[in-house]
């Protein structure tokens, strides 16, 4: 983790790995406003964001 | 609102993950400028994150989504207006003499440029300033986290200021940076989910302009009269009040934010720190206080959602925020949007500890308490102040609860003292006649103008303590005149006593006033664009005038 690009790209793929298990195993937890499986989205969005910040940091080293 | 334990579980793995920033960093800390400084070695993304990141605290996100709901779009000046300009100006032309003066910080250089009564009185109200800002925004987390979760206001408290206090005591400056970057994305990728679902309830902006009042979605229309805009300003007070005398004031002058872009790497990247910061800054407005006006919108549609009332009777504006998130976010994202909070507060609270640590230890020990000591007890006394900082504001958030009016007064007070700053360091920059007594009498006249200016008129019954020669609108038209009055005074006298006494030798002022400082020319030191201040600076201009010209 020496460079700051792993630690958040760890922190955001592990997030968007959580989100996107919740979004699979939990397909209808839904807050009362909306039908979007917001989990799932967010999630995908995370992951791909936090393997952007991972590969950055690898190409760098 | 209840939590899942997979809320639980994501709170608490960012929590590992920032102790264990601060444990990593804590390799890199071996002299007291890497602890109070960073050792001046930080990349310029970072510095720039970290440059908002500083500012984006949890007062700020959840009282600027409350603002969308209350005043609409036209909140969005406190960005575009009350920031991106004041961080180009500081970017272009302060920061050459800011990094080229060596200071450490900001009450340094004016011990540089003026005299020790002009850094003794900066650095000890600053030092007293973030000490209780730092308190305040602790107090209001703490009624929060009591309010929504039912947490009680002792443990949030304790809880988010060990954590603070943990990574911040390991790796000083460079830690609170490094987390303060983390803390910006969770902040930008917990809330913008939340903005675009709320929107898109709402009907879209489309939507929203048809159902809300058309004061609410014009930034500019509605703002030539104050009796027309639910702000109550006016044009020039909002242009010079806010736009020049506030912003310039924080962004310009405040070390809070000029010590991340301090600890660039490189004067050319400490220049370029607040103009790439200036770029999500832009964007922010939809992050925050779109949302806000969204949850207006909804409350006024038969969709369920309404706005939580207060005791008194009116919409409680600051629970927009949570409640949307509740209504919107299923457990999961609702974990993340409350590590996203926790987060904003904890990286105003850094932001404060480490401003806190380094003008103690520097403006005050190591100028007035003991001099000359070698570099390991400056270290180690750096180490106990931040412990003795984040003691004193958690007393400071236990005294907001005793003492309401206490916490009012003095950010009052505060407000006062911040006012006049700007036109100091103006002319300390850019007129090599102004002298340390023009500089510090007129800060002290700056400030006497405020505190009168508030005694003379009133606003929403508050000031006039004097007599009432003027009824503002509005407390916060009335802010933005306290302001412009305290800037004139403190420039008219600064110059009047400046012409009087005098001057400090043109030797004692290379790298401090224009003129006598290398200005690095951007077309002979950087070859690629984006790498040039003055470029960046026109492009973020571009970009401002047409977000100001799409939401008129």
């Amino acid at each position: 983790m020496g460079d700051l690009r792993t630690s958040i790209g760890l922190f955001f793929s592990l997030m968007g790995v959580i989100l996107l298990i919740t979004g699979i195993i939990q397909p209808g937890a839904r807050a009362a406003l909306t039908q979007v499986n917001i989990n799932l989205y967010s999630g995908a969005s995370m992951l791909v964001f936090g393997s952007i910040m991972l590969w950055l940091s690898r190409r760098s080293s | 609102m209840n939590l899942a334990p997979v809320d639980y579980l994501i709170l608490s793995l960012y929590f590992a993950f920032v102790l264990g920033i601060g444990w990593i960093v804590k390799r890199k800390v071996s002299t007291s400028s890497d602890f109070l400084t960073s050792g001046r070695s930080v990349p310029v993304w970072i510095t720039s994150l970290a440059f908002i990141a500083a500012n984006l605290g949890a007062q700020e996100v959840i009282g600027m989504c409350a603002s969308g709901a209350k005043y609409g779009i036209m909140t969005a000046h406190f960005y575009w207006i009350g920031a991106v300009p004041a961080m180009l100006f500081v970017g272009v032309f302060m920061m050459p003499f800011y990094y080229g003066s060596r200071a450490r910080s900001v009450p340094e250089y004016l011990k540089l440029r003026f005299d020790e009564k002009t850094r003794a009185l900066n650095a000890c109200t600053f030092a007293i300033m973030t000490l209780f800002s730092s308190g305040i925004s602790m107090y209001a987390l703490g009624l929060l986290f009591e309010l929504v979760l039912g947490w009680s206001f002792t443990n949030s408290v304790l809880l988010s200021a060990a954590i603070v206090l943990i990574y911040t005591y390991l790796g000083g400056l460079t830690s609170a940076i490094y987390n303060e970057v983390l803390q910006f994305f969770l902040i930008v990728l917990g809330f913008a989910p939340l903005a675009i679902m709320a929107t898109s309830k709402a009907g879209g902006w489309q939507g929203m302009s048809t159902r809300l009042p058309q004061v609410m979605t014009h930034s500019w229309k509605y703002i030539g009269d104050s009796s027309q805009n639910p702000m109550g300003v006016e044009i020039f007070g909002l242009a010079a009040g806010l736009g020049f005398v506030l912003s310039f004031g924080y962004w310009c002058t405040d070390f809070l934010v000029i010590q991340r872009a301090m600890a660039a790497n490189s004067m050319s990247a400490a220049r370029r720190t607040p103009l790439i910061a200036a770029f999500p800054k832009m964007i922010m407005p939809f992050v925050v206080i779109v949302p806000g006006i969204a949850a207006l919108a909804l409350s006024q549609s038969n969709v369920g959602y309404s706005l939580p009332l207060k005791a008194s009777g009116g919409p409680d504006y600051d629970q927009a925020l949570t409640t949307l998130m509740a209504q919107f976010y299923p457990s999961g994202m609702l974990g993340l949007g409350l590590t996203a909070l926790m987060a904003s507060f904890m990286s105003g609270m850094a932001g404060n500890v480490t401003a806190f640590n380094t003008v103690f230890t520097y403006d005050l020990y190591q100028s007035y308490i003991r001099p000359k000591a070698p570099d390991a007890h400056y270290l180690w006394v750096g180490r106990i102040t931040t412990l003795v900082g984040v003691a004193l504001s958690i007393g400071t958030a236990y005294l907001a609860t005793r003492f309401n009016n206490i916490m009012d007064f003095l950010q009052l007070i505060f407000g006062f003292v911040n006012a006049p700053l700007f036109g100091t360091f103006l002319l300390g920059m850019f007129w090599k006649r102004t002298t340390g007594h023009g500089a510090f009498w007129g800060l002290l006249a700056g400030t006497t103008a405020a505190a009168c200016t508030h005694g003379l008129t009133v606003a929403e019954g508050k000031g006039g303590w004097i007599a009432t020669l003027h009824t503002f609108p509005s407390t916060m038209a009335q802010n933005f005149w306290i302001a412009i009055f305290a800037w004139s005074t403190c420039m008219l006298v600064t110059t009047a006593i400046s012409l009087l006494t005098r001057p400090k030798p043109v030797s004692e002022l290379t790298n401090l006033v224009y003129g006598y400082t290398d200005i690095p020319h951007d077309h002979m030191h950087e070859k690629v664009w984006y790498l040039k201040p003055v470029t960046l600076a026109l492009i973020v201009i571009v970009c401002l005038i047409a977000l100001n010209v799409i939401f008129y």
